[in-house]
């Protein structure tokens, strides 16, 4: 104890605290809720002093982040003990009491846990692997996208550096060295040339390799990419950049090409562009290949149209609808469960016509597959969920393919098979319905799915739901990639959303409103004569 | 200005002098024998095979992971014989690793600390993954347009090369503490030359058969021969 308060004393220049987790104060949601600015003597002061209060601890801040970005970062911030009953509390289900990434959950969880006995952090901002205080603070704020690992910038930054401290005694030996900052060349900024030689430089180093030419992670090597424990590992989808575990800024990105992720088969670039610069191009590329946010759509839509509606899923049509983004996550209720579902978001277009309803769903899969026992392979699938029929109230079947006393109605598109209509009374209890009335086509191409489902909006009989204009119309998705094996209940599912058939807007609205306009002028003149006369 | 050029010239001819003086002397020079070592494997050959999915205009269309290597004789290629507790300054030899043919040539190198020279002969993306402890792990990409790459491995260590875009390329490098060492071919010799006379004893290792140790005693200007049979 009496080591950890003089290495208390040690950084006590930067952040100087001594509470331990029980005295802690409640988690404070504001960046800077790191306690410190009571010891300053200025708490319970006049306003004015509160201002001065404020620059106090803007300057603390500004001073500890420079002082990290100078390289300083190694100073013991928190206070490992204290570190250790956070860490008991909210990381050893996972990451396992020694800290050997062997939690009671941890085989359910892939990626799994880190083993922080090894001392290899994925995410760095350093040369070789020791990292620094802040890289580690920074994952355990913002998590590991893409992951189980939450984001757990609900704790106090106190604790959070305090965790920091505890995680480096899993494996002091090893990261006793002082970290080096990773340098990167001079930025640049994104630019139509700047993305046009990253892409140049994409192609020359190969990244289509493992990321897939299109970006989509189906690269000729993903089958067989591991990490350095052995356990399979996944390439990035590079169009998908809220998933990357390291950050989904430019700047994030260009310090993954250059120092790698370490642990991993992503290595690092710094020395192998041709031009130092190229790193930058690269991140400009690759950012340019995704949206930063996928905008999850809350409420879908169908467009009305006048015209055909194309089958062809690549038709120019189509790119002229916003893709309506929604999430998918593994089926975890029945099982077999899903833990690592393969299928995270489709992307819905939907458009109807006086006579159809068609549905455009686009969705990543880095294999084409149909069902295969030898290689332990499923068809790829895709299912549109309805209820048999439009519901008033806020009742609905339940959303897991409907139950004994509530059925659902499905659109289920299978590669190799096509669509087929079918009622559900849970995922198992699938009744195709006679008479199909859907058709679809699908392509696939470089990691990804594009299928057109159609089916004519009024319903023949009543084993089908009827769709109707500006009804709130519920509707699920359900999806399985059969090349990772998903089948039956291991699907990946959405909950109930709502879709909204738009209503067709008439021309009305540009006759009416003049009509309206003359009408009243005619009123007006009309009332003025008959004054006039009067007077 | 010319006698600073002249001095400059005396100083090269000097050090290329000691350089050349340096060098090992042959065998029987100062008390030192010769090792050879034959090293042999009762067991069959161990090849994995896999299909080529990438780059089969360099990798071919079916990659052999070779896990144990029997030539004639029973010979057994790929294992570095070593003269255990030896000491000795590094050779200053650059060793040089080509990935050739979507595989690390030679599959086994041993070298004593220093620089190890990586080269890329396919003109296809690789990269370097070492599993390493004692020195820096490193993961570094090569791609097409960069043909030699460098790096130093300055504590002896047996380290596992891979790359992951052909998960199948394995290889090794061997940093050896002393410059008493060799790598057995595919006869399964390995000649170990200059060892101080006297009686020592020979380590071997081989990535699949693990480890053996042998004795053996050295005479001045002979030639020792000594066989190890590597057991499962």
């Amino acid at each position: 104890m009496r080591a950890l308060v003089s290495r208390r004393g040690a950084g006590g220049g930067v952040r100087p605290y001594s509470t331990t987790l029980a005295a802690a104060p409640v988690p404070d949601p504001r960046p800077l809720g790191s306690g410190n600015a009571d010891d300053t003597g200025l708490a319970g002061s006049p306003r004015p002093r509160r201002a001065a209060r404020l620059v106090v601890v803007g300057a603390v801040v500004v001073a500890v982040s420079v002082v990290a970005s100078v390289g300083q970062v190694w100073a013991q911030k928190g206070d490992a003990q204290a570190g250790k009953s956070v860490y008991e509390k909210k990381c050893a289900l996972c990451h396992g009491d020694k800290g050997d990434g062997k939690g009671p959950a941890a085989d359910l969880l892939e990626p799994r846990p880190r083993d922080f006995t090894t001392g290899v952090y994925k995410i760095r901002t350093t040369v070789g692997k020791v990292p620094t205080d802040q890289d580690l603070f920074d994952v355990i704020t913002r998590g590991m996208p893409g992951t189980f690992m939450p984001a757990w910038d609900v704790l106090a930054e106190k604790d959070r550096w305090s965790l920091v401290a505890y995680l480096k005694t899993f494996a002091a030996e090893k990261l006793k060295e002082a970290p080096k900052k990773q340098e990167l060349p001079k930025e640049v900024a994104p630019s139509a040339e700047s993305i046009k030689r990253g892409k140049e430089m994409f192609e020359a180093i190969e990244c289509h390799k493992c990321h897939g030419a299109d970006g989509r992670a189906d690269g000729p090597s993903r089958p067989e990419l591991k990490d350095d424990w052995g356990h399979p590992i996944r390439p990035a989808n590079l169009t998908k950049r809220w998933t990357f575990r390291g950050g989904a800024s430019r700047g994030d990105i260009a310090m993954r090409l250059a120092n790698g992720v370490l642990g991993t088969p992503m290595p690092s670039f710094i020395d192998s562009v041709e031009k130092p610069e190229d790193i930058w191009h690269l991140a400009n590329f690759i950012a340019s290949l995704g949206p930063e946010s996928p905008n999850y759509a809350t409420l879908l839509s169908a467009r009305a149209v006048g015209a055909e509606i194309p089958d062809d899923p690549n038709a120019e049509f189509w790119t002229r609808i916003a893709p309506q983004n929604v999430p998918l996550v593994g089926q975890v209720i029945i099982d077999p469960r899903n833990f690592n579902p393969a299928i995270d978001l489709v992307a819905l277009r939907a458009a109807w016509n006086e006579r159809e309803i068609a549905f455009h769903l686009a969705w990543d899969d880095p294999t084409q597959s149909v069902a295969d026992p030898a290689k332990k392979t499923y068809a790829d699938a895709v299912s549109v969920q309805f209820p048999r029929a439009l519901v008033t109230g806020p009742e609905r079947p339940y959303f897991l393919m409907g139950d004994a006393s509530d059925a659902v109605y499905l659109l289920r598109w299978e590669n190799g098979k096509g669509v087929v209509e079918a009622d559900a009374n849970g995922p198992t209890k699938l009744a195709p319905i006679a008479g199909g009335m859907a058709t679809a086509n699908a392509v696939y191409a470089n990691g990804q799915y594009r299928l057109v489902l159609k089916r004519p909006l009024a319903s023949k009989d009543a084993a089908r739901l009827a769709f109707r204009p500006g009804v709130f119309t519920p509707v699920a998705f359900q999806a399985w990639d059969g090349g990772a094996g998903e089948a039956g209940t291991r699907m990946s599912l959405t909950s109930w959303y709502y879709l909204r058939l738009e209503e067709p807007q008439s021309n009305r609205r540009f006759v009416v409103p003049p009509v309206v306009a003359v009408l009243t002028l005619v009123a007006m003149l009309l009332v003025g004569r008959v004054a006039n006369r009067r007077g | 200005m010319r006698r600073a050029l002249g001095g400059f010239l005396a100083l090269a001819l000097v050090a290329g002098a000691a350089a050349y003086v340096h060098r090992p002397a042959p065998a029987g020079a100062q008390g030192g024998g010769t090792i050879e070592a034959t090293v042999t494997y009762n067991g069959a050959a161990q090849v994995e095979t896999l299909k080529v999915n990438k780059d089969t205009e360099q990798c071919g269309t079916e990659a052999k992971i070779e896990k144990v290597v029997v030539g004639a004789n029973k010979g057994l290629a790929n294992a570095v014989v070593s003269v255990a507790g030896m000491k000795g300054a590094p050779t200053g030899k650059k060793a040089t690793v080509d990935q050739h043919g979507c595989k690390f040539v030679p599959h086994v190198t041993a070298m004593t600390p220093g620089e190890v020279e990586l080269k890329n002969s396919d003109g296809i993306l690789h990269n370097i993954h070492t599993y390493s402890t004692a020195n820096p792990s490193i993961n570094k990409a090569q791609p097409k347009f960069k043909k030699v790459m460098s790096e130093k491995f300055e504590k002896p260590e047996i380290i596992k090369l891979t790359c992951d875009v052909h998960s199948w390329m394995l290889g090794w490098i061997a940093v050896m503490p002393h410059p008493f060492f060799g790598v057995t071919e595919g006869s399964g010799v390995a000649k170990i030359e200059n060892v101080p006379a006297g009686k020592h004893t020979l380590e071997v290792w081989h990535e699949t058969l693990g480890k053996q140790t042998k004795e053996v005693e050295v005479k001045p200007g002979q030639v020792a021969k000594v066989s190890i049979e590597m057991k499962k």
